[in-house]
């Protein structure tokens, strides 16, 4: 029964990066805990906390790629939603903080006690406790995608015009997280975290840990996202990217179908972002710029919209190349980041991934002596009406 | 004729007095100026008196450089000149005698230190001074600054000028200023009773500036006529405050809407989702900036000039950038919309990667022409000329535009192929030369916009980024693909943006507008003015 | 797929190879100096210079023989305006590239990031910018200016010289203008300042429309009291602002505008002529006349081949905190961190305007206030300055729950936050 299950909703990519996920979630902590740092195979704890940073961008990239990639609903405000599960976990960490900020004061961050804030405000409360905080690392993402998602289909706002509003809305949360009055640090976010659920969040081991979290998150999320776009509604859910009003006319509730994807997605945005806090150590306002948004549609179509493996190597590829390019060319990494994006929106517009894949199945094809046929029916064809 | 005979008397007895004194101060002035070069900036105040006192004109020239920054003490003997910058040296002029003194290095010379205490003090020095002058422009000036610092002791030399003015204008900035100087006088009541009177007719910040402060000071007897005349100009105040919100909407509309209409061409008649187009916007402030150095160099008295040569050339730059965009990538993803951003977004970071390697980062100087310059007043407006101009500059690029669409050969062709590619392409159009036209004019049309924003905004590698999402959102909420909607859009989020922000704070009222932007998609999903037809809902 | 691993895999061994390569090459025979200052992005119009400076420092340094014999080397990265990007080049300079110590930072946030990792890694940041204080760290040097460095002498030479009775405080939504204003309203109402005589205003980060509150502030200063506007707009803000004062013709006789974000670097985007007379306080102006500072403007001409391009005061901050981190190290007669943080307190090297500033225990540094008017030229003319040094004070002591904390990183205190009223280290206590 299982394995049927398995046998339908994968097939084989999926399957080995997932593999390839437990296998580093379990791989990369032991190699930097257990081995010398001198041994030649060790990992330094700098790599370890930079790739889980970027699973979590790919996290995101996944969850852009849900409803982009198999929905046609082109989100240019998908970072509020990972930004608003990093607030959440930031909260947490920020109440575990407890009375070892600055001043001493056991309920209030420094933040509230140097701006003469006296009691600590109404939504703050609960963020003590790990199990309220991981709730609204969902919760608030996916809730405030339903209703954004519940108004904008049932007006059937969409193309641009949805990418649009979705970038209003992150832009009008980035205003408004940069407020002071807000109580949520303003401009200057939250940091300077302790602990997560009593271990300290600066140690190799927690750091780890994070990083094996971060893998096996992944991981689950692409079975997660597999099985739904292997499903039938997975298929429901690309006719509507390709012909919405068909779809509609066949009777299936349009809407509907795209606020389940765009809600998903977006907690499943909210628990990268939650991931992400703790590794690099800081959630302030500026995740919720716009360009960020937009970073991570580029990380998607790099690798490949509308394949489930091509978010997460874009994610990685486009972050690493940045990571790499900073250091080694400080004044000249964008124009390799800017050239990036026009050569593979010219040269690859199916990704990396898309690609490759295309390019494997051709050759598998050609080998057995048929005609060359598109291997992945849910990879985006050039969308001819818009 | 007893007027003009009076009028010609205080004239004669101003030119003798001034002959008189001016001969016989003539070397006690040297001494007089050379002590401002030694003087403690808390002791200016008692040396420019004396100065003024002296009434000689020649202390006009030597206050107004003292203001200016343009007096200088020779260090090794401490005498103070006058001087103007020559290279690497400066070039003196006797302050006492008026003639050259030749050069020196600018080591030898010291600057003599002002600071805004001085400033005042040399202003309201020279409003004596210059209150008879020739010259209409520096009686006026004086005038102002008559009204600006009241001081009790000018009073009847505003008088005496008062009667000898002809100006209408001068005239009624000298009466206004006589009443504010004679609150603060010790005349008698019924006198300060007509100034207080008078003050309420006018609308000035000056006039309720002194009833506020002489409110606390007046005799109980005249409260009650300043307590009247302060509800007065503030009720006039409250009803100009609405109009100013609306002229500042309208302001920043005209920003709104020449940043967007670039956009309203490439992003909304093309459909291509442009994120370098704030970069052309960039791109036109810095040819701005181009032309004005070359300008500043090799032919200064033609700055101002300098935005009327900006314009033709950032259209042509911006617009052959535009060009080659759209020949080198953008024709490759025509009907991938939704591509075009990536691409547009990686070129918008090569140019402003780019900008920044050639032009450095930091800001750079673009200046106003002086008929940009400065402000008038209107009623109870005060209306700034750059923004004037923009406002006018914006709705003659949008004229322009709605011509070449509507009216000429060129836009009907860019119509029909935006409406339909292949029928336009079948009735013999070049489609490939129309879209690289179109973006091209979207192009030139943003580096327009460009040379008006850098007369208010940062000339920097980030100024595109500033406006690119205002920009997209004029255009969604107008509704894509028409230039009606886009300057209706611009002007109604400008002016509702410029109300909110009294009330909520300028962050919280950009926030309000977002929102209202937002709930208005689901209202009407495509835009205040949707496109109908079958085009559309393909 | 195969191809997803092998494209992985490919690339994880690129990172691994590059970073075990810079590593490798992290040899002795030079000393490594971490750059952390953004190049591209917001910030970059501000921070590019920074770099510029601290390059031309470390040449300089390199001219005259480097430090303990041997060469120092500038480790440049660019953290792109991007505050967790900042974090993560600053674990990557101090593990991976291994420098002595990062030279970094303008904004308080990113600031704020990368603290963690240099407690974390135990290195050293010299943070360079005038900032909000409430913060004193073991491993940071603040040479910038505290606010009682900045605001407080700028308040009280309006106050006396100006005398200015109505205030309004300006500035853009961040924590540095937030605690200023704080500090200063609690500051102002000491002094017999009446609440209604100040107006607080808070903008967005790089707001442009500054048509209603500069109409705002003109109202607000016709009620016949003498008005000054304190301004802690940030850097982008302020252009547009500046024009718009200038255009609606607000006289610095008038209402004089004193700003603590506006230096030279900012000015040289202005045409300054309509703003003669606006102030601003620092610690340094570039028309500081000395022979020290004539000959760092001379080099930083020469440096950067422009003979237009400005100095301004975090310039300075670096040249002084470069020159007591050579000192200090010279002392130690090492690098390692831990010897190099006892050495510092006290070290005490030449700043450009003439004096000689000093580490104090507190991590901040002794500096004289200048208060200056903008001129014509884009250069500030001092007309004001404090008579002596004045310590930059880390804990506020207008705001009621900073005021009883000091920080002292000697041993045997050794603390960053101590609580002279409860006897504890560590804020209140718990």
């Amino acid at each position: 029964m299982i394995t049927s299950f398995l046998m339908r909703s994968f097939d084989r990519s999926i399957l080995i990066a997932v593999a390839i996920l437990v296998g580093l979630a379990m791989l990369v902590p032991a190699l930097n805990l257990l081995t010398a740092p001198d041994h030649p195979l060790h990992v330094p704890t700098y790599l370890v906390s930079l790739f889980g940073k970027y699973l979590t961008y790919a996290l995101l990239a996944l969850a852009l790629d849900l409803v982009w990639g198999f929905c046609g609903i082109l989100s240019l405000g998908h970072a509020a939603f990972f930004a608003l599960g990093g607030y959440a976990m930031g909260m947490y960490l920020m109440r575990q903080i407890g009375a070892r900020g600055s001043y001493g004061n056991p309920l209030l961050p420094d933040f509230m006690v140097f701006l003469n804030w006296k009691e600590l405000p109404w939504f703050w409360h609960g963020f003590d406790m790990f199990w309220f905080a991981a709730l609204m690392v969902v919760l608030v993402p996916g809730l405030l995608a339903f209703v954004f998602g519940w108004f904008a289909f049932r007006s059937r706002v969409n193309g641009v015009y949805l990418s649009i509003i979705t970038q209003a809305m992150t832009y009008a949360l980035l205003l408004a997280f940069f407020r002071n009055d807000m109580g949520f640090g303003g401009n200057n976010g939250l940091t300077d975290f302790k602990d997560i659920l009593g271990f300290n969040i600066q140690a190799n081991g927690t750091r780890a840990a994070l990083f094996a979290a971060s893998a096996l998150m992944l991981a689950l999320c692409l079975i997660l996202t597999s099985a739904i776009v292997r499903s039938k509604y997975g298929k429901v859910l690309v006719a509507v990217r390709d012909a919405e009003s068909r779809t509609r006319f066949l009777g299936y509730r349009v809407e509907h179908i795209k606020l389940f994807a765009f809600t998903l997605s977006a907690m499943m945005a909210g628990i990268a972002g939650a991931l992400y806090v703790p590794q690099v150590g800081i959630i302030n306002p500026g995740e919720f710029e716009p360009g960020n948004s937009i970073e991570v549609v580029i990380w998607t179509a790099v690798g490949g919209r509308g394949t489930l493996i091509g978010p997460i190597v874009g994610a990685i590829l486009v972050n690493g190349g940045k990571s790499i390019f900073t250091a080694a060319f400080p004044e000249f990494w964008l124009f390799a980041l800017g050239g990036l994006f026009v050569l593979v929106t010219l040269f690859l517009p199916k990704g990396v991934v898309g690609t490759a894949g295309a390019y494997f199945a051709r050759r598998r094809a050609e080998l057995r002596g048929q005609a060359a046929e598109t291997p992945n029916n849910l990879a985006v064809e050039p969308m001819a009406a818009e | 004729m007893y007027r003009i005979l009076q009028i010609l008397f205080v004239a004669l007895c101003l030119v003798i007095s001034a002959h008189v004194v001016g001969s016989r101060a003539a070397e006690g002035l040297g001494p007089l100026i050379d002590q401002l070069g030694s003087a403690k900036l808390s002791d200016m105040d008692d040396h420019i008196t004396a100065l003024a006192k002296t009434g000689d004109a020649k202390v006009i020239p030597v206050l107004e450089a003292l203001g200016e920054g343009e007096l200088y003490q020779r260090k090794s003997d401490g005498k103070v000149f006058l001087v103007k910058a020559q290279g690497a040296d400066l070039l003196l002029v006797d302050p006492a005698t008026g003639a050259g003194a030749g050069a020196a290095p600018k080591a030898a010379m010291q600057k003599v230190k002002v600071n805004n205490a001085v400033r005042r003090a040399v202003r309201s020095a020279l409003g004596g001074l210059t209150l008879f002058s020739d010259d209409t422009r520096a009686r006026l000036k004086a005038a102002q600054s008559m009204l600006q610092t009241p001081n009790a002791d000018a009073l009847e030399a505003i008088e005496t000028a008062i009667a000898a003015e002809r100006d209408g204008a001068v005239r009624q900035v000298l009466d206004e200023a006589r009443a504010v100087t004679l609150l603060v006088s010790d005349r008698p009541e019924d006198q300060k009773r007509h100034a207080i009177a008078l003050l309420a007719e006018g609308n000035g910040r000056n006039g309720l500036a002194v009833l506020t402060s002489a409110l606390a000071t007046a005799d109980a007897s005249l409260k009650p006529d300043i307590e009247t005349a302060i509800a007065r100009i503030e009720q006039t105040q409250a009803f100009w405050n609405a109009g100013q919100n609306v002229w500042y909407g309208l302001s920043l509309g005209s920003v709104l809407l020449l940043a967007a209409i670039g956009l309203a061409i490439t992003f909304g008649v093309m459909g291509i989702i442009n994120m370098a187009h704030g970069e052309m916007v960039m791109l036109g402030a810095y040819t701005t900036f181009l032309v004005q150095e070359v300008i500043r160099s090799s032919y200064p008295q033609l700055f101002d000039w300098s935005l009327a040569i900006a314009l033709p050339l950032a259209f042509l730059v911006t617009g052959a950038v535009g060009l080659a965009i759209e020949r080198g990538v953008i024709r490759f993803l025509y009907g991938r919309p939704l591509e075009t951003l990536l691409a547009t977004w990686g070129i918008s970071l090569i140019l402003q990667q780019s900008v920044r390697s050639i032009f450095g980062p930091t800001n750079r100087e673009v200046g106003n022409p002086s008929w940009m310059s400065g402000a008038f007043e209107l009623g109870g407006l005060t209306i700034t000329w750059n923004r004037l101009w923009i406002i006018v500059f914006a709705l003659a690029v949008f004229a322009a535009l709605l011509f070449l669409l509507k009216r000429t050969s060129m836009g009907l062709k860019m119509r029909a192929v935006t409406q339909n590619r292949r029928i336009a392409s079948s009735m013999g159009i070049r489609t490939p030369w129309v879209d690289a036209l179109t973006f091209a004019l979207g192009s030139g049309i943003a580096g327009m916009a460009g040379v008006a924003l850098s007369q208010i905004d940062n000339v920097s590698p980030n100024l595109g980024q500033g406006y690119i999402i205002d920009s997209f959102m004029v255009v969604v909420f107008g509704g894509v693909g028409n230039l009606w909607g886009t300057l209706v859009g611009a002007f109604s989020l400008g002016i509702l943006n410029k109300f909110l922000e009294p009330y909520a704070g300028a962050v919280l009222g950009k926030i309000l507008v977002l929102v209202l932007i937002i709930l208005f998609i689901q209202k009407k999903p495509r835009g205040l003015f949707a496109l109908k037809g079958r085009a559309v809902e393909a | 797929m195969t191809i997803k691993t092998s494209v992985t895999g490919a690339f994880l061994a690129a990172i691994l190879s590059t970073t075990a390569f810079s590593g490798a090459f992290a040899a002795d025979d030079t000393i490594k100096v971490g750059i952390l200052h953004s190049l591209s992005g917001t910030m970059a119009i501000s921070e590019t210079t920074l770099k510029d400076a601290m390059l031309m420092l470390i040449d300089e340094q390199n001219k005259k023989g480097g430090l303990l014999g041997k060469k120092l080397e500038a480790v440049v990265v660019d953290p792109a305006s991007d505050w967790p990007l900042f974090a993560e080049k600053a674990r990557e300079l101090v593990s991976v590239d291994k420098v002595s110590a990062v030279f970094g930072c303008w904004t308080s946030v990113s600031r704020k990031s990368v603290l963690p990792v240099f407690e974390e890694l135990n290195s050293i940041l010299f943070y360079p910018v005038q900032y909000e204080g409430e913060e004193s760290q073991r491993n940071v040097f603040y040479t910038g200016a505290a606010p009682n460095q900045q605001a407080i002498p700028a308040v009280d030479y309006l106050m006396e010289n100006e005398s200015v009775e109505r205030w309004v405080l300006a500035g853009t939504d961040y924590v540095y203008p937030r605690t200023t204003n704080k500090i200063l309203e609690a500051y102002l109402i000491s002094k017999g300042v009446k609440p209604e005589d100040i107006m607080i205003n808070y903008t967005p980060f790089g707001h442009s429309d500054w048509q209603t509150i500069v109409s705002d502030i003109k109202k607000f200063g016709s009620a016949g009291k003498k008005t000054a506007v304190v301004s802690t707009i940030n850097g982008d803000a302020n252009v547009p602002f500046y024009k718009e004062l200038a255009n609606q013709g607000v006289k610095a006789e008038d209402i004089p505008v004193v700003a603590f974000s506006v230096g030279e670097e900012e000015l040289a985007g202005l045409d300054t002529t309509p703003l003669v007379g606006h102030l601003a306080a620092w610690n340094y102006f570039q028309s500081v006349d000395t022979p020290a500072n004539a000959e760092f403007i001379k080099t930083w001409k020469a440096y950067t081949k422009n003979d237009k391009r400005v100095t301004n005061d975090p310039m300075e901050a670096h040249y002084i905190g470069f020159n007591m981190w050579l000192k200090a190290v010279e002392k130690a007669g090492t690098t390692d961190t831990d010897a190099v943080l006892d050495a510092m307190i006290g070290v005490s090297v030449p700043n450009l305007s003439g004096g000689y500033s000093t580490m104090m225990p507190n991590h901040h540094i002794t500096k004289p206030v200048l208060i200056g008017e903008i001129q014509g030229d884009g250069q500030f003319e001092t007309v004001w300055e404090t008579p002596g040094l004045v310590v930059g004070d880390e804990w506020s002591d207008y705001l009621p729950d900073s005021k009883d904390l000091i920080s002292d990183w000697r041993a045997p205190m050794s603390c960053g936050n101590f609580n002279v009223a409860t006897g504890k280290c560590g804020g209140k206590g718990s």
